[in-house]
């Protein structure tokens, strides 16, 4: 009697440790806003179900606020998720924590656009899948150009064509209209300056400003607000370039797919369009931010197999269509260039395909700020808040903003 | 009492909780960041000494140098501010007047609010749209107005005054009386002009000034103060002034009557009154208040922490601002930074304190 009681209790406690053994779960952390209910739904809708048999659950954890700061902090005492969303913005910083498990040979990344691939390569090391991600348009505002009798800004425009149509427009719409808006900011002005070839890091890590590529494109993104022909914000009580577009005042403005929504919310009737990022005149070739967020693994997880289930289900072919149908996100599997959604005629899916299209248009580099963090565009956007203001001449702010780089990088 | 029984281990027994998280949060917590502050450490390395590297990164880093002037401005200027108001404050409401704990319950209520709700409320305050340009845009509106009312007012005084004299009755300028009827005549006249036409309500664009923008106070193209940051030392200023106020008022209740009365009999005015009598006997006062003044905006960090990016960076960032940013960025940090700028606002805390002892001696004279 004794001994069946012992043994069956042995028998209960043993399938017990089993099925909890079995039971995995899963913590994703990501961001906060709206993102944990369309990851929520894409978890119930295809990864619980693809790994119910596998006794594997899946939780997402939200970070509010400050994602990066909120991710390190989880990072430094070990309380992060097995994935997490990871910015290519901040990749380095991240990396170098050596808490992102890199993912070579253990996903393929085939599939996937290049440039995208390359936003997430560290050292010969792949650290993330993207997720999604966004690129740089022009868009702007039909009925100004209509009102101006200029054409619109199309697929072939080159930097110095696109400033004719801007300085007529201006002209004939007088001291109430801008042509376009500029942020002093290198999330702008950075695609610029790609566009001619420079770059960010030389072969030993170093900025160069002083570099001609450089000058020009900074020059030329200044110039374009001599004469108000282009304004700031601020100079519209605005706090970011789309809100230029919503207010009516302004006729083109540089954003990604972000704003489709925000104008279908703020400035309903705004009738807008969108082209491509300008050429370079010199040589015809464009220039592009990729900002993008992938999917990366925690190294210290406990379950790194059922980790990179969850990744791959995430970013499978069924949950990207799936985002871009609801008009999520631009996914970043490059066989969706073919999808019915790109070939629709209105504005917001127009615009979607130009930020999918300028992905692998031209010297497209990731939206990032190197080994030393977002302190790196510090000096460059002093440098255009200076001159767009006209505090200071071209010459002067390039010359202080080499000077503060040298020091921030000799750290 | 029994003998032979010490008090020493019962002491130390109650002192045991406090005396352990002083240990553990200030003692070792302040060690750490010195030894980190010579090495290499970003928050998920092991730190390796590197010597003083750290503290020359710091010195040449222009965002430290910003947040160094903008502390030691803010501090100076919020300390003198709070201090003189929280004395006139307290000086104010040491009367007995019917209503006087009303009163003082009323001015204590900024104190005991969040300094997080109370940011909020000046960011509100101070939009574009918000309340203070409102209010500027009602005065420039009201204008005609108001100047015709305070104009006819001081003439009405002045003119009554003069008649009285005249009559070789003792007047004061400012006789309650007479400007009562001076009052009513301003406003019969305003009404009267307002009726007639000649004065009214302009209309005047909206004000429309931004506040959080990077808009320098400057002296000789020295950028001094950011008009975000005097945002910042109005609102501390107002939160701070009921505080250091009950510690003046505290002091008040200690000053011996009879000086007053002596003050009296020779014949002191209230202003002498107050600059030869209280101001010398609440020094021990004054000192700590403002000790305590110049360590909190040394130290202020929570309203600069809630307005964030609403602001531009280099107009508000504080010495403990920048510790925290660049403790906690993207990953990696340069932690050695943040521990040498906590460091080196730790010494200037620490100076600042020795030349007040060393200089303004805390007992009364």
């Amino acid at each position: 009697m004794n001994k069946t009681l012992l043994l069956s209790l042995a028998v209960l406690a043993a399938s017990a440790a089993q099925t909890a053994a079995a039971q995995t779960t899963i913590k994703i952390n990501g961001y906060g806003g709206t993102d944990p209910a369309v990851v929520g739904d894409l978890i119930n809708r295809f990864v619980k179900p693809a790994l119910a048999k596998d006794k594997i659950t899946v939780i997402y954890e939200p970070l509010q606020g400050d994602y990066n700061k909120s991710l390190t902090t989880l990072l430094a005492a070990g309380n992060a998720g097995d994935v997490f969303y990871l910015p290519a913005e901040t990749i380095d910083g991240f990396v170098a924590t050596g808490k992102v498990l890199p993912l070579n040979g253990l996903v393929s990344t085939g599939p996937f656009i290049k440039s995208l691939n390359t936003a997430f390569t560290k050292g010969g090391r792949l650290y993330g899948v993207a997720k999604d991600f966004n690129t740089l348009t022009l868009v702007y505002n039909r009925d100004l150009f209509d009102e101006a009798g200029v054409a619109y800004p199309n697929n072939n425009d080159t930097w110095a064509t696109l400033q004719t149509k801007l300085t007529t427009l201006k002209q004939k719409l007088g001291s109430d209209y801008a042509g376009i808006c500029l942020q002093p900011n290198w999330d702008r002005f950075g695609a610029f300056a790609f566009a001619t070839g420079w770059q960010q890091f030389d072969s030993k890590g170093k900025t160069n400003l002083a570099d001609p590529r450089f000058v020009e494109a900074f020059n030329f993104y200044t110039g374009l607000a001599r004469n108000k022909v282009g304004i700031q914000p601020s100079e519209v009580s605005e706090g970011w370039t789309g809100g230029c577009l919503k207010s009516g005042k302004v006729a083109v403005a540089i954003e990604g797919n972000w704003v489709v929504n925000f104008l279908r919310d703020n400035a309903p009737n705004l009738k807008f369009g969108t082209a491509l990022m300008p050429k370079y005149t010199k040589t015809g070739t464009r220039g592009n931010f990729l900002y993008t967020v992938g999917w990366a693994i925690n190294s210290g997880t406990k379950n790194r197999q059922a980790a990179l289930k969850v990744l791959n289900i995430l970013t499978s072919p069924q949950v990207q269509q799936y985002v871009l149908e609801q008009g999520l996100a631009i996914p970043s599997r490059t066989a969706l260039t073919s999808n019915a959604y790109f070939k629709k005629t209105d504005p917001g899916a127009v615009n979607s395909r130009l930020v999918f299209d300028g992905a692998d248009d031209g010297n497209v580099r990731a939206f990032t700020f190197g080994p030393q963090g977002t302190d790196w565009g510090k000096p460059i956007n002093e440098a255009l808040a200076a001159v767009l203001s006209g505090q200071k001449s071209a010459t002067d702010a390039l010359k202080k903003a080499q000077a503060d780089m040298n020091t921030f990088q000799n750290r | 009492m029994r003998r032979g029984f010490s008090q020493t281990p019962t002491a130390y027994l109650f002192l045991a909780p406090f005396l352990v998280t002083t240990a553990v949060f200030f003692f070792y917590a302040f060690g750490r960041a010195v030894y980190y502050s010579f090495t290499d450490f970003n928050l998920f390395n092991t730190p390796q000494l590197i010597g003083v590297k750290p503290y020359a990164d710091v010195l040449g880093d222009p965002s430290f140098r910003r947040a160094l002037g903008n502390s030691l401005v803010f501090a100076v200027l919020t300390t003198t501010l709070q201090t003189v108001g929280a004395l006139l404050m307290a000086v104010a409401l040491n009367n007995k007047i019917r209503g006087m704990s009303f009163f003082r319950s009323a001015w204590y209520m900024p104190s005991i609010t969040s300094s997080v709700v109370i940011t909020l409320i000046f960011l509100w305050l101070f939009q574009r749209r918000g309340i203070a340009n409102y209010v500027i845009t009602q005065a420039q509106a009201y204008a005609p107005l108001l100047l015709t009312f305070l104009g006819v007012l001081l003439v009405a005084q002045v003119v009554q005054v003069l008649l009285e004299r005249a009559r070789r009755l003792p007047a004061g300028w400012f006789d309650p009386a007479l400007a009562a009827m001076s009052a009513l005549v301003a406003l019969a006249v305003t009404a009267g002009l307002a009726w007639a036409g000649v004065v009214g309500v302009r209309e005047v664009p909206p004000f429309d000034y931004q506040y959080f923008a990077d808009k320098w106070i400057e002296v000789g193209s020295v950028r001094v103060l950011s008009i975000p940051l005097l945002v910042v030392v109005i609102q501390n200023t107002f939160t701070t002034i009921p505080t250091l106020m009950l510690f003046f008022l505290a002091g008040l209740q200690n000053i011996p009557g009879a000086l007053y009365e002596a003050a009296d009999i020779d014949g002191a005015t209230p202003w002498q009154k107050l600059t030869r009598v209280t101001v010398p006997m609440l020094h021990p006062v004054t000192f700590y208040v403002i000790t305590v003044g110049l360590i909190g905006t040394m130290q202020m960090f929570d309203q600069v922490a809630v307005i964030g990016t609403a602001a531009p960076g280099d107009t508000l960032i504080t010495l403990a601002y920048y510790v925290y940013t660049n403790t906690f960025k993207a990953g990696a940090a340069p932690v050695n930074m943040a521990s040498a700028g906590a460091i080196i606002l730790a010494l200037i805390i620490l100076a600042m304190v020795f030349v007040q002892r060393r200089f303004f001696p805390s007992e009364a004279q």
